[in-house]
């Protein structure tokens, strides 16, 4: 806490709107479980940081724990310099954190319209949103074609289209993505790679899970490596790549 | 198979093209050549001799008209024929591949508007002109009021359903409406020598038809599974008992009650509501059972002092200003509760189509993803039980009443079970399927069974079976729910009217094959 504290402070005081997410050593658990222990991350404005680790390490629960779905048990969770504690999902949802759950998660029997204009659910501005949707669409144009399809019965790729599109129709200031590539042809996956640079470069942050470590780590500037709860590593993305330890666990080198 | 007899029943817009949802097309146009039949039959079946206005061919042949009344007799009974063949000719002529335009729904048209001219005009010399001699020798009987608005409103519905047949089938929901109002509104005046019918369509029909609407709220809209919603029925009824009774001596008018049931009922709802939130399916289904048990028992023990007991509270108000006396007359109670279905129709349809609907709706697909797209799970699925209770308040205030005496008694489990099969038999989710559901249940529960004892004795007397005489028809409810049920999960699993949710489910075969796609046995 001191040691860490004093090279957090001085930034914090400075410029604290500056670092969007803090988590600051949060525990999390599942009943008895322990799934998370003394996770310390942030992300700063307009960064793609990613997060990556093996299956179980704890990377969906820390993304869940961002966007409200789950409490820590201890530690503290800091989203634009202001404590979430107490905070629910929707409100945490309504400070600006878009998040594009694990598995996509889309409604399935309503259409990708319908589901788009879930995501801007808590929004009122009807112009804003028209827009936002009209941006939506054209980063990913086969959605528009797909209007008003149910989205059960896109495909694979289509769906991760229409969930980051949802979550982008909050207009979040930071965008949670959770296994964007998750079962998608690789063809696909470096599309939606493109995208999600596309997105950061209009100025949403972004906190990336992914599998593809490789890739991930490409993209973002910053990684973190989770390991059985908490966090092994951490550093600036060429750093993670060239280190011996990541290129052997992770990018199978 | 099955598509191919559907697409016996589809309706041209007049332009050749096939368009979806003609069932609201079918269902008019079938009504409307019923009731004109009926209309014709109704004097026969009552007396052949005391009624009849000429419109029923058995009076016709006892003692035939004459002169004009001969020409206006056999002119009407061609626009019946042409009416009553309609719904039935359009299946055939599309089996045998050829189709109907515009020109016959121009010839129906016209024997709808004859019809309903020659009615009127029947009717004017009959009853009032007393032209008894063009008509053989019968004049204005008991029951010819009946027969003349029934015959009435089946050709002005047949003249609505072929004279605008585009807008009926492109605009089914407003056409619906239209045409079934007006029946609604003047059902009192053409039943009025039958208060038995009133007292059903207001005490059975209008109770449950709320409870089915609020009940679906909770489960069609939310997806919530309440199985002890009748506790919130009871917590109406006896709001309005306690408020307007000698009991506790206060007598506050009704007006006042409804909305004082439902605020006291929807306030239970979010008490119920609070400690489930985060059970789901099956164990919210026990609870909520729980809690439908718990509420008749409070009463039962004669909670606070509150509710008299297992002998309820009797010698309630019935609403009396000025003209109006509910307790003379079915009537008003049923103009009351015509006017308040609407109302709750009305604010329910609007409030699914509303943000909070939405919500419903993405916190019935997936739970997780509403939370993450910024829905207040709590407060949205608060809010279901909370509306869902206040319309069952509404209904329980217009119960008590009605009936002027309630007791635990009536708000047992099987009034739970009653509405829930209502709205699986209409289709959950559904309004416009929720209330097909209520008319068919509650006839049959609160209709039919009750007279089932009696039809059966008479029965029995005329075709000398002296085994139907002794049957009690009124204990086979359940056996009626039960296969109602079994047979609705079979045919037709989205109810009678399935909302688009369940419709699109079973279309795409849910998230499984069934076993019999796999065997191809489907």
């Amino acid at each position: 806490m001191s040691e860490n504290g004093q090279s957090v402070a001085a930034p914090d005081s400075a410029g604290g709107v500056d670092k969007v997410i803090d988590l600051r050593e949060i525990d999390v658990y599942y009943g008895r479980v322990n799934a998370l222990s003394k996770v310390t991350l942030e992300v700063r404005q307009g960064e793609i940081v990613a997060l990556i680790g093996s299956n179980g390490a704890g990377k969906t629960t820390t993304l869940r724990t961002i966007s409200g779905l789950i409490s820590p048990r201890t530690g503290e969770v800091r989203l634009f310099g202001k404590t979430t504690r107490g905070m629910g999902a929707a409100q945490i949802a309504r400070l600006g954190v878009g998040h594009a759950p694990e598995g996509r998660r889309l409604f399935p029997r309503m259409t990708v319209r319908e589901n788009l204009d879930m995501g801007a659910y808590s929004r009122g501005d009807r112009a804003g949103i028209r827009t936002d949707l009209e941006s939506v669409y054209t980063l990913f144009p086969r959605l528009r074609e797909r209007d008003s399809q149910l989205a059960g019965s896109l495909s694979g790729g289509e769906q991760q289209m229409v969930a980051i599109g949802r979550a982008l129709m909050s207009s979040p200031k930071v965008l949670l993505l959770d296994e964007p590539s998750l079962g998608l042809a690789p063809i696909l996956v470096d599309a939606i790679f493109e995208v999600i640079r596309e997105i950061n470069a209009k100025g949403t942050t972004i906190l990336l899970i992914e599998q593809n470590a490789l890739l991930a780590l490409k993209t973002a500037v910053r990684g973190y490596v989770l390991e059985t709860g908490s966090v092994a590593l951490s550093g600036p993305a060429e750093e993670l790549i060239a280190s011996p330890d990541i290129q052997r666990a992770y990018l199978g080198m | 198979m099955p598509d191919r007899f559907r697409s016996l029943f589809r309706a041209d817009t007049g332009q050749g093209q096939r368009t979806r949802g003609n069932t609201v097309f079918w269902i008019l146009s079938s009504t409307a050549a019923a009731l004109v039949l009926m209309g014709w039959l109704l004097p026969w079946f009552v007396d052949a001799y005391s009624a009849g206005a000429g419109f029923s061919p058995q009076d016709a042949l006892i003692s035939p008209p004459t002169g004009v009344g001969t020409i206006l007799i056999y002119v009407l009974a061609v626009t019946m024929v042409i009416l009553v063949a309609s719904p039935l000719v359009e299946p055939l002529a599309r089996l045998r591949g050829t189709t109907f335009g515009r020109r016959a729904d121009r010839i129906r048209l016209i024997a709808a508007l004859v019809g309903f001219a020659l009615t009127v005009v029947i009717w004017f010399l009959v009853s009032v002109i007393q032209e008894e001699p063009l008509f053989g020798s019968f004049g204005p009987g008991t029951y010819t009021d009946s027969a003349v608005w029934l015959t009435m409103y089946g050709y002005a519905l047949a003249a609505l359903v072929y004279g605008a047949r585009p807008w009926v089938v492109g605009r089914q929901t407003l056409a619906f409406g239209i045409a079934v109002l007006p029946f609604g509104i003047f059902l009192p005046l053409m039943f009025h020598q039958a208060p038995d019918f009133l007292d059903w369509a207001a005490g059975s029909l209008a109770i449950y038809m709320l409870l089915a609407l609020g009940l679906n709220v909770v489960v069609g809209f939310a997806g919530l599974l309440d199985l002890g919603y009748a506790a919130f029925f009871a917590i109406g009824a006896y709001a309005c008992a306690s408020f307007a009774s000698p009991t506790h001596n206060i007598h506050w008018p009704l007006w006042i009650l409804i909305f004082l049931g439902a605020a006291i009922a929807s306030l239970f709802g979010a008490v119920l509501g609070a400690p489930t939130l985060r059970l789901r399916g099956d164990y919210l289904a026990i609870v909520t059972l729980g809690f439908g048990e718990i509420i008749p028992d409070l009463a039962t023990n004669n909670v606070f002092n509150l509710t008299g007991g297992p002998n309820g509270i009797s010698g309630i108000d019935q609403p009396k200003f000025w003209f109006l006396n509910f307790s003379t007359s079915p009537r008003w109670y049923y103009w009351s509760l015509l006017l308040v279905s609407l109302v709750v129709i009305v604010l329910l349809r609007n409030i699914e189509r509303s943000r909070v609907g939405r919500a419903w709706v993405a916190l019935r697909e997936d739970e997780v993803a509403a939370a993450s797209t910024g829905i207040n799970t709590t407060t949205t699925k608060l809010l279901a039980f909370a509306i869902g209770a206040s319309v069952s308040g509404l209904a329980g205030a217009f119960y008590g009443s009605i009936v002027s005496i309630v007791s635990p008694d009536d708000f047992s489990f099987s009034v739970s079970i009653a509405v829930l099969s209502i709205i699986v038999l209409g289709g959950i989710g559904n309004i416009a399927g929720v209330i097909l559901g209520s008319f068919i249940l509650t006839f049959v529960i609160f209709w039919v069974l009750p007279n089932m004892n009696e039809w059966s004795t008479t029965l029995s007397q005329t075709v000398h079976v002296p085994g139907l005489a002794g049957i009690d028809f009124s204990s086979y409810t359940y056996i009626i729910y039960g296969l109602a049920l079994i047979l609705m999960m079979l045919l037709r699993p989205g109810g009678l009217l399935p909302s688009r949710a369940r419709q699109i489910e079973l279309e795409s075969g849910g998230e499984s094959e069934s076993l019999a796609a796999v065997q191809g046995v489907a």
